[in-house]
């Protein structure tokens, strides 16, 4: 029993990580139908610009997290401009392509300024409480609060302000909100910007109890393709939902069935999902 | 609407590009090195500079250049003739048939008849090369002796063999009333030889070996599941071990969990490097490999310094950079004994009378002092360390294993 | 049937450097496996071809499939000891078998799900021979495969007789790209690729022509990864990883995705450009990435591609200058010839 209170605990706060990752690649997609293969290594380099606020500049950490995610929507819209504007009448198959030029830029400008070895970044939350006889770390605790404070954040802001609204009607039609006067690239850079911020957080967050190095991004991404397909492309609710379900497949079966199985899982689940439903848990109208 | 100009002279420019790169390649293909002559050896070497494994493989290159630089500085004759050591290095990502593509353009295109490759996949790719296609003496850098049992006889293991380490470790730790053995090694390929190596051990000395945990250490987001999985059985000590810094990661989460066994560490995690990743006191009561600084060579302080003088400080000095850094030397030594700088089995001939010859400089680690007749090179004061509860080290003399 | 155009020309002198090349290079035997191992993943880039250039499914599955074929050769000839013939007909049956079983289930996705769904099969391809142990040796990897059993005077171990089996392989690949493409199924995959619904409509049969181009497009996957497993002598899991299909996708857009040459091109093209990439060491990619991307916005097409739309340009601006149109009736209509890699919303050849 404390077992699987334990293993609870760590389920939510990966699955927490993983919806914060999740959710801006779902945003990405589902406004401007590109799959981000690059979105891992913003995320490996939100992680390390947290770092760098921290040690470097010597912030605490909530801000450094927040200078981070400053600088990563930068990069972010950055990257929209640069690559993802030129490409926008291309199919996903050279978004792809480009995505993975990028994700090959990035591992190397982070290896060249951070150096190959891994890096530990320290939180301030390190003490950890006992609940029912389990050893839970503050910083997951943390993770999880976060976790549901950012997505409520994000809720509103999609259903309540301007620019939220703005990514949901294009998100819906894309031709009734260009006819509505919504400028196009304001939403793909808003997106991208978005995107690059939660995963920065997520990065952030996660740093603290695993270690920082150049290709953290690479384990993740294709977890989080298989999450964001698992809760229907460009579905926030499925990300969610995606992103609990197959982190607690992950933990529960790494630790009743075996540990080869738990990596393999989050791919079986994905497989057998789509097998029976071809567009996802939580499918909705894709556009063209 | 047709392509603007603008657009149309950024595609010719693209096509240029690649097309001037093949054009570069085709005349590298052409040139290479006007063959030995010329006072240049090559040493070669193919590891991961980039990628997940790029930190390990820096840290060779690194070992490697310092002691290409220390020859230098002293000056290598053979045969009468003053010959410049260089090392080229290449990128493989830890990718086999990378390394095995990057030994023969080493071989061939730059002339040198030693390349040292720093892992077993690499290794076997590149053994059949050199067992026919391309001749080099392959400087194979893996604990495993799974990569002497070809029967290669251009190949030369530099690390001691993991099975060396076995019995020792285990009977380190498991004294009376210590039964239960966990299992939460990383799941790379010698990972599993590890974990195969200590489970057979300890049933063999009548113990109990508890369910395998082995993760991935790489792409495991949060080691806390594993690890709390391995304590759920009550283990009386946890093998565990991978690169470093996870590893450290892996020892604190278990201690945070209340665990107060001791741990059985596989020869890839080093001790000076976990101590910079976690509170030290938390790798008490563990066995490993014996850290670097802790040997009394001759050539050991003047290494280390000069190394964390190099990195700034930023990371200790392992036996990866000590022994890649004297086994450059006992090559190039080699070189000199068989007078040639261009047969690879006239090098391997020479090792073992090269090895009486290397300066003190370059005797850092545990410098070999045999060569078996498959290839290894081996120290014959081959020691362990346990850090006791007190946060001493202890060393344990132990012997090498047959291959 | 057609005359000698400047397109049979290039495809001429493409084989006949291929075909030289090797005696060229005599003693140099590293440019010669560069050579080799090119020529192994245009076969593979191939089936990219028919199943992406062709059909327009984006499948991700391909570097898995290629495992397959390594693996069957691997481990049937080192642990069962078959002939390396036997197991590479194994190999071949299996890729083409298990390809047409997972496209049934596959391709009832559709288009970025397909591609998801594909990359999840080929990464759980991946786990399955880096972590299933006791069949594959985990990631230990297989050594010593042998070579292909020579007959009378060939000898497989020649690296140069290597080459052109492999080369054998691959005008076999590409002779099948163009004659699919000639044929009605041809036209049936680029239909599909137009539009799947108004193909329905038509009455061409979706579904299984889908299945069976997939099951083509593995089939040449497993081929490639047999003749690699041979070519190496050594193999391990990460040959078979997620990346590799992310290079060979490469290979095909650089050379020019639906075309016949663009495979092999691209192929070529592309590895000897990572290979000069070497002298950079670790700063490489900082110079490969922004090259990939500028080569995807700019030349979206494709070396083959962009060559083909050249020439067709001019050969239109020719026909108008001598004030005859028949030379574009007889260009076989703008479809075979132009890049797949447009979607509709792509703008084709000027006019």
């Amino acid at each position: 029993m404390t077992l699987f209170i334990q293993q609870l605990f760590n389920g939510l706060a990966l699955g927490g990580v993983y919806c914060l990752a999740a959710i801006g690649l779902t945003l990405v997609f589902g406004v401007l139908r590109i799959p981000n293969l690059a979105h891992g290594s913003l995320y490996m380099l939100g992680a390390y610009m947290t770092y760098f606020f921290l040690t470097a500049i010597g912030v605490p950490y909530i801000a450094a997290i927040g200078m981070a995610a400053i600088v990563l929507a930068i990069v972010g819209v950055l990257l929209e401009r640069v690559v993802f504007h030129p490409l926008r009448n291309s199919p996903h198959t050279h978004h792809m392509i480009a995505a993975v030029g990028a994700m090959f830029f990035f591992q190397a400008l982070a290896q060249v300024i951070w150096g190959a070895d891994f890096r530990r970044m320290d939180s301030p939350f390190s003490e950890s409480v006992s609940i029912a006889g389990a050893q839970i770390s503050w910083q997951r605790i943390i993770i999880i609060v976060t976790a549901v404070i950012v997505l409520s954040l994000l809720a509103w802001f999609i259903k309540r302000s301007i620019h939220g609204q703005t990514i949901e009607a294009v998100e819906q039609d894309r031709t009734g909100a260009s006819l509505a006067g919504i400028s196009p690239n304001t939403v793909s850079m808003l997106t991208f910007a978005l995107a690059a911020a939660l995963a920065t957080i997520a990065a952030g967050l996660v740093a603290p109890i695993n270690l920082l190095s150049p290709t953290m991004g690479a384990a993740l991404d294709l977890k989080i393709f298989a999450i964001i397909i698992l809760g229907g492309l460009g579905s926030i609710p499925g990300a969610i939902a995606g992103g609990f379900l197959l982190a607690m497949a992950e933990v529960m079966t790494s630790t009743y069935v075996s540990s080869a199985v738990g990596e393999a899982i989050a791919f079986v689940v994905l497989v057998l999902v789509l097998a029976i439903r071809p567009t996802g848990l939580f499918a909705k109208a894709v556009q063209r | 609407m047709g392509p603007s100009f603008t657009s149309r002279t950024a595609r010719a420019l693209a096509a240029a590009v690649t097309t001037g790169a093949l054009v570069a390649l085709a005349g590298c293909g052409g040139g290479g090195e006007a063959g030995g002559g010329g006072g240049t050896i090559t040493i070669g070497y193919s590891g991961p500079l980039s990628g997940g494994a790029a930190a390990y493989g820096t840290n060779i290159q690194d070992g490697m250049q310092m002691a290409v630089d220390a020859l230098n500085e002293q000056g290598v004759t053979v045969e009468g003739g003053e010959y410049t050591v260089e090392l080229a290095a290449l990128d493989d990502m830890y990718q086999p048939n990378t390394a095995a593509t990057n030994a023969q353009r080493l071989a061939e295109q730059d002339d040198a008849a030693v390349i040292f490759v720093p892992h077993s996949g690499g290794i076997q790719a590149a053994q059949e090369l050199n067992s026919g296609r391309s001749s080099f003496l392959l400087g194979a850098y893996s604990s495993d002796p799974a990569i002497l049992a070809t029967g290669n006889p251009l190949s030369m293991m530099i690390p001691p063999s993991f099975k060396s380490y076995g019995q020792p470790f285990i009977e380190q730790v498991k004294t009376d009333g210590v039964e239960k053995l966990g299992l939460l090694g990383t799941a790379s390929e010698y990972g599993h030889s590890w974990t195969g190596l200590v489970t057979e051990e300890w049933e063999a000395q009548g113990g109990e070996v508890l369910t395998d945990n082995s993760i991935d250490y790489s792409t495991v987001t949060d080691f806390a599941g594993p690890v709390s999985q391995t304590l759920s059985e009550d283990p009386d000590v946890i093998f565990l071990g991978g690169p470093s810094q996870p590893t450290a990661l892996i020892i604190e989460e278990a201690r945070n969990q209340g665990y107060e066994g001791s741990f059985l560490i596989m020869d890839q995690a080093k001790f000076e490097e976990m101590e910079l990743f976690t509170d030290p006191e938390n790798l008490n009561d563990s066995v490993g490999v014996m850290p670097v600084k802790e040997y009394e060579d001759p050539g050991t302080a003047d290494l280390v310094a000069a190394y964390e003088e190099l990195v700034d400080g930023e990371r200790p000095a392992t036996v990866e950079v000590s022994l890649h850094y004297q086994s450059v030397a006992l090559v190039v030594k080699a070189m000199e004994v068989a007078g040639t700088v261009e047969d690879p089995e006239a090098i391997r001939g020479a090792l073992g009378d090269a090895m009486g010859e290397v300066d003190d400089r370059f005797r850092v680690s545990g410098f070999p002092t045999t060569i078996t007749d498959a290839g290894h090179l081996q120290n014959e004061d081959l020691q362990i360390a346990y850090r006791n509860d007190d946060g001493d080290y202890e060393f344990i003399a132990i012997e090498n294993a047959e291959d | 049937m057609s005359k000698f155009t400047i397109q049979h020309l290039g495809i001429a002198v493409v084989a006949l450097l291929l075909v030289v090349a090797p005696f060229a290079l005599a003693g140099q035997d590293y440019v010669l496996r560069l050579l080799t191992m090119a020529a192994t993943y245009a076969i593979a880039v191939y089936g990219f071809n028919i199943i992406l250039g062709l059909t327009g499914q984006l499948s991700l599955a391909h570097g898995g499939f290629f495992g397959i074929g390594i693996y069957m050769v691997g481990l049937l000839t080192t642990k069962q000891e078959w002939p390396f013939w036997a197991a590479f007909a194994a190999a071949i049956v299996t890729t083409a078998v298990l390809g047409f079983l997972c496209g049934v289930v596959a391709l009832r996705t559709r288009e970025e799900y397909f591609a998801i769904f594909t990359m999840a099969v080929g990464f759980i391809i991946y786990l399955v021979l880096s972590r299933w142990e006791s069949v594959t040796n985990g990631m230990n990897g297989i050594s010593g495969i042998p070579f292909p059993e020579g007959f009378g005077i060939v000898d497989f171990e020649n690296p140069i007789v290597m080459y052109f089996l492999v080369l054998l392989f691959l005008a076999a690949a590409a002779y099948i790209t163009h004659a699919i493409r000639r044929s009605g199924v041809g036209r049936t995959l680029i239909a599909i690729r137009t539009s799947e619904d108004l193909a329905n409509s038509i009455g061409v049969n979706v579904g299984l022509n889908k299945q069976l181009a997939f099951a083509a497009s593995t089939t040449f996957a497993g081929i490639a990864g047999g003749l690699f497993a041979t070519v190496q002598g050594f193999v391990g899991p990460t040959s078979a990883s997620v990346n590799l299909t992310f290079e060979l996708l490469m290979f095909i857009l650089v050379g020019g995705l639906g075309t016949v040459m663009g495979p092999i091109v691209g192929s070529f093209v592309v590895t000897f450009l990572f290979e000069t990439m070497q002298d950079f060491q670790s700063y490489r990619f900082i110079v490969l990435g922004p090259v990939i991307i500028a080569l995807v916005i700019f030349a979206p097409r494709g070396i083959v591609g962009y060559l083909n739309a050249f020439v067709a340009r001019r050969r239109r601006a020719r026909a108008r200058r001598s004030g005859t149109s028949a030379p574009s009736v007889q260009d076989r209509g703008p479809s075979p010839e132009e890049p797949a890699g447009s979607s509709p919303s792509d703008t084709r050849g000027a006019s």
